[in-house]
């Protein structure tokens, strides 16, 4: 139950493999929360490095790197105020680019 | 007894360690590290047990810096990398410059958009220096093509010297403390003021241990034939400062263009400077020769250095940390190319030869005996 009364969700972050060092090596993280924005403010608190790999200082989603919920970019939904529900997965993908 | 000689080179996909012997000969490459991410910057902290610290600048995943204790056998990431405080607004997006500082524990970061951090543990901890970062001037410096970057840090005692692109040569003479900016006799050739106060788009400095106060200045030159307002502004490219970065003055004359990236210092003759000539519209090697140039005189004259270099249909780029002097007895130069060419100058540069064929394009350049 979150301040304001709410239903946090739990939710799987599926961390890709190049990422997993930041997360004490594991692929999934089991959290807790309604939104996308709150699923990344856990993040912050509790798996800081990895936060930091997801987004920049000021909280943006750093621009190569996309978050889909489920099989949905989250850009595609509500963004970051992407409502979560029981059992959602929130895939960290880097976007294909480079040269 | 420093008997190895180990060059970082930072590249486009990742950083590369060679180590030699002190005669130079021959060159083994381990790398790459942070492999797929370019690397603008090294330190190899050579006091004591060396270590090597290189920036790599993730696109995807922001800015991390790798340290390494065993000469570049192994990097590790430090604990964090410079951020700037959530509150700030702003987000790193490059890191230009690692230098040691007081003791082997303190290090300084000057990053892209400009800003100065420094860690007091090695590298695991960093704190912004809002002397500069936070600079009245700093909202209205503007980004150079290579972006709004701080790649020179010089330490001289109390005072520090900081390189900006597009910001010029900001000094502290209280360690760190505050900054003014120290511009005087420094061109600038696309804006309407010649000599502004700050804004100048310097490209790298270099100082000298042994004749405290002098500077050299490798500045974006290439406006002789500059025909808009303020007419043409001839010679602001390479500039020398006798009074701890005060005052400037042109020392450009007999180069074949006062354009460039790097300015390097023979260690143990200030008098003695070498610069890399390109042409300013393209940044690359004037008339498809490269050439080394090397003054003896504190920029008096200016002597060609081509010996073992391409004769020809050479058109590669020199970037402002691609170039380095070890500290032997004969010292070499070496410079990376944005071709993947990593170049030896034996003898002070009068002998050229291409330890590295084909790397990736090479960002920066660092050498150090250990």
């Amino acid at each position: 139950m979150t301040a304001d009364g709410a239903q946090a969700m739990s939710l799987t972050v599926i961390v890709p493999s190049m990422l997993r060092q930041y997360a004490a090596g594991v692929g999934e993280l089991s959290l807790s929360a309604r939104t996308v924005r709150e699923a990344l403010e856990q993040l912050e608190r509790e798996h800081l490095s990895l936060y930091r790999c997801v987004c920049d200082e000021t909280g943006l989603v750093r621009r190569h790197v996309n978050l889909f919920v489920n099989s949905d970019h989250v850009r595609d939904l509500s963004g970051v105020d992407t409502a979560l529900r029981p059992g959602d997965l929130l895939f960290i993908l880097p976007s294909v680019s480079g040269g | 007894m420093s008997d190895r000689v180990v060059l970082g080179i930072g590249t486009k996909k990742g950083l590369f360690v060679a180590e030699g012997s002190k005669n130079r000969r021959t060159f083994t490459l381990r790398g790459p590290f942070g492999p797929g991410v370019a690397v603008y910057s090294i330190l190899i902290e050579a006091r004591s047990s060396p270590r090597i610290y290189a920036s790599s600048c993730n696109p995807f995943f922001g800015m991390k810096i790798l340290r390494s204790t065993n000469l570049g056998k192994s990097f590790k990431e430090t604990a964090s990398a410079p951020a700037f405080p959530k509150e700030d607004g702003r987000a790193l997006a490059n890191i230009w410059s690692l230098e040691s500082g007081v003791d082997k524990q303190d290090l300084w970061c000057g990053v892209e958009p400009a800003s100065l951090f420094r860690s007091r543990d090695g590298g695991d901890s960093w704190a912004m220096v809002p002397g500069i970062s936070n600079h009245e001037h700093s909202r209205k410096w503007n980004p150079g093509a290579g972006g709004l970057c701080m790649h020179t840090i010089l330490r001289d005692g109390n005072r520090v010297h900081l390189g900006i692109s597009t910001g010029g040569h900001y000094l502290s003479e209280d360690g760190g403390e505050t900054f003014k900016a120290s511009n005087k006799g420094v061109g600038a050739g696309f804006a309407p003021d010649p000599y502004p106060e700050f804004g100048q788009c310097v490209h790298k400095m270099v100082g000298h241990k042994d004749a405290p106060g002098r500077f050299y200045m490798q500045n974006h030159g290439g406006w002789a034939e500059w025909s808009g307002p303020g007419g043409p502004r001839p010679d602001i490219g390479v500039l020398r400062s006798d009074d701890h970065g005060h005052t400037w003055r042109s020392i450009a004359k007999g180069l074949p263009s006062d354009f460039g990236f790097p300015i390097v210092a023979h260690p143990d003759d200030a008098d003695t400077v070498y610069v890399m000539p390109l042409e300013p519209a393209t940044r690359t090697c004037p008339g498809g020769v490269p050439a080394v140039w090397r003054s003896e005189d504190g920029g008096g004259s200016w002597k060609k250095l081509t010996k073992g270099l391409p004769k020809k249909q050479s058109y590669f780029t020199v970037q402002r940390d691609a170039m380095d002097i070890d500290e032997l007895k004969s010292p070499a130069i070496y410079f990376g190319n944005t071709t993947g060419q990593l170049w030896i100058g034996r003898d002070g540069g009068e002998k050229w030869e291409c330890l590295f064929d084909s790397l990736p394009p090479i960002h920066c350049v660092k050498v150090a005996v250990v």
